[in-house]
């Protein structure tokens, strides 16, 4: 019982580390004030459960879940990419609305507020991801694979241009550098990586409906992303494993389920907003937001 | 006929939205950044009405009124104990608005963890036969609703325009500094903006409550309608809020005429996308260096 616990735990804690870290890429190092990554992770997990239950093999799924997700990146970027400061913000929350309610209503492919139910667990070149311990297996590599590739991309020389974005985007452009096209690829990686995230997810509870992802999800990540530091991955990854650890241990609390579901946003905005109130860089960030 | 009653249905829903917009415009003008709470505000509102009127049993007009008063003080609770104390760290509006959606989530959760997830109602009045003329039906409640946010809508936009505080909250919503430097205390008239502002989602509570339920969740729906609203008619200018509003009302109504009425909320938010991105000042705003 325990084992499998943890092992829940530790899955929640593998897809949620891609998104947290992808999210900081757009957000901390790229800074652009992005509310719209609860709408990616939502279309990836959607691609992929509507892709498998279509019968493609899970690999393709999942590889288009990210392209899917990605091109939506650049479409959002595409529409605010020259809005300024909070109107970024602004735009960006208002995509989330909008991509939530298109699944909520489009039933012919998403099956509206019903859900996807029945969504295949993984199979890879024979290898059959069913129980929980293969899928942790699976979802810890993917995890590290995807963490180390933004890892790398944010300590190159192209990380050093999406810094300057956020932090000197006119002088990048007296360079000669392309701001746009470096939010647009921002973007587009940042989408992408929590479109895996998002099919990793269907895969795992097998049974999405539009209200995983909702509005407290987006506070959620911020939260994290906020609480680990801006501009730094090792931040967003201790503080994911922080946090997950800290919401999934109130179940043990003995509470009515009443009081349960509400106090676990409760904690999260709290923490959020003492985070934001005294420090305001969280664990290991660098900068402070835009 | 049938366009008619939609249209109906569209100003109500207007009337609704542009009470919490000219709340949410009065904060921001002064403040200059987005209190995403203003809506759970009004919830918290409905549920002070609901606990004083139905569960401690006073008097429905001293409760109401008690519950707009409140509802102000709440407004300014939020606005000294956090806002105030991020601003003096420098943060950002930026941070500002993460902080409005965190206090939003807050506060939705307490009123769920406090009073559970069942939709409430007043209960004092009960379900009214609508009036039909000319083939539309309307309650009367609902023209009660409608004619006293009118008033309640022209008498702030009089007191914004000719009253010494509205003329000195327009200072402040101009330029800060530059009011400061004429003795204006800005900090002050921004607490009574948001006395003012969050009185108005007060208001706003009592007349919603009267008609529809009460619940938990019911200020983020409302939020973003308000918010949209603000920023359709122009998020600096008071009349284009409310205009705003009503456009956004009646696209609401008259769109599930040609839609699956599932689609009724997505309308506002790919209205605002729209604006945000064609128009960010709004209809009747000014162009102030949004983008």
């Amino acid at each position: 019982m325990l084992i499998n616990y943890l092992l829940h735990t530790g899955i929640t804690i593998g897809y949620f580390t891609i998104l947290i870290v992808s999210l900081n890429l757009a957000l901390g190092y790229t800074g652009i004030l992005n509310l719209g990554h609860v709408a990616f992770f939502a279309i990836g997990a959607y691609t992929s459960a509507i892709l498998t239950g279509m019968g493609m093999p899970f690999l393709l799924a999942f590889a288009c879940s990210a392209i899917v997700a990605g091109f939506f990146g650049f479409l959002l970027t595409a529409l605010t990419a020259r809005l300024k400061g909070d109107y970024v913000a602004l735009a960006t929350l208002g995509f989330s609305f909008v991509a939530i309610s298109v699944i909520t209503n489009w039933r012919s492919l998403t099956r509206g507020p019903y859900g996807i139910a029945g969504i295949q667990k993984p199979e890879i070149f024979g290898w059959e991801v069913v129980a929980s311990s293969d899928y942790f297996v699976l979802t810890t590599c993917v995890a590290v694979i995807s963490v180390y590739k933004i890892y790398r991309i944010v300590n190159s020389r192209y990380g050093t241009l999406l810094e300057a974005v956020r932090d000197d985007a006119i002088g990048l452009l007296a360079l000669g550098k392309n701001i746009y096209k470096l939010k647009y690829q921002a973007m587009m990686i940042s989408a992408a990586f929590a479109g895996i995230a998002g099919s990793l997810f269907a895969h795992y509870i097998t049974y999405i409906h539009p209200t995983n992802f909702f509005l407290a999800d987006i506070i959620l990540m911020l939260s994290i992303v906020i609480v680990g530091g801006l501009a730094s991955v090792r931040g967003s990854v201790v503080a994911t494993a922080l946090l997950i650890l800290l919401t999934e241990s109130i179940r043990f609390v003995d509470l009515p389920s009443s009081i349960l579901g509400p106090s676990r946003l409760i904690i999260y905005a709290l923490v959020l907003l003492v985070i934001l109130m005294y420090r305001p860089r969280g664990l290991f960030g660098r900068i402070d937001l835009p | 006929m049938l366009y008619a009653q939609f249209i109906v249905n569209g100003l109500i829903t207007g009337a609704y939205i542009s009470l919490v917009a000219a709340g949410f415009l009065l904060i921001y003008a002064t403040n200059k950044f987005a209190h995403f709470a203003h809506g759970s505000v009004v919830a918290a509102g409905a549920y002070i009405v609901y606990t004083l009127f139905n569960i401690l049993g006073f008097n429905f007009y001293i409760s109401a009124a008690l519950a707009v008063v409140l509802t102000g003080c709440l407004g300014v609770v939020l606005f000294k104990f956090i806002y105030t104390r991020l601003q003096e760290r420098k943060a950002s509006s930026a941070i500002l608005l993460i902080a409005s959606l965190a206090l939003m989530i807050l506060i939705d959760n307490v009123l769920l963890a406090l009073f559970g997830p069942n939709v409430r109602t007043f209960g004092l009045l009960s379900a009214q036969k609508g009036l039909a003329f000319w083939g539309i039906s309307i309650t009367p409640l609902q023209i009660i609703i409608i004619v006293s946010s009118a008033f309640l809508l022209l008498a702030v936009w009089l007191f914004v325009r000719y009253s010494k505080l509205g003329k000195l909250m327009r200072a402040v919503a101009d330029n800060p500094e530059l009011a400061g430097t004429t003795g204006i205390n800005a900090k002050r008239i921004q607490t009574y903006s948001f006395f003012i502002g969050s009185a108005l989602a007060g208001v706003a509570a009592v007349l919603i409550g009267l008609e529809q339920n009460v619940t938990p969740h019911m200020g983020t729906n409302l939020i973003i309608k308000g918010f949209a609203g603000a920023v359709v008619g122009g998020i600096h200018s008071l009349p284009g809020a409310v205009l705003g509003s009503f456009i956004l009302g009646l696209a609401e109504n008259l769109g599930i005429i040609w839609l699956p009425s599932g689609y009724k909320e997505a309308i506002t938010f790919v209205l605002l996308l729209i604006f945000l991105i064609v128009r960010p000042q709004g209809i009747l705003g000014i162009n102030r260096g949004v983008r």
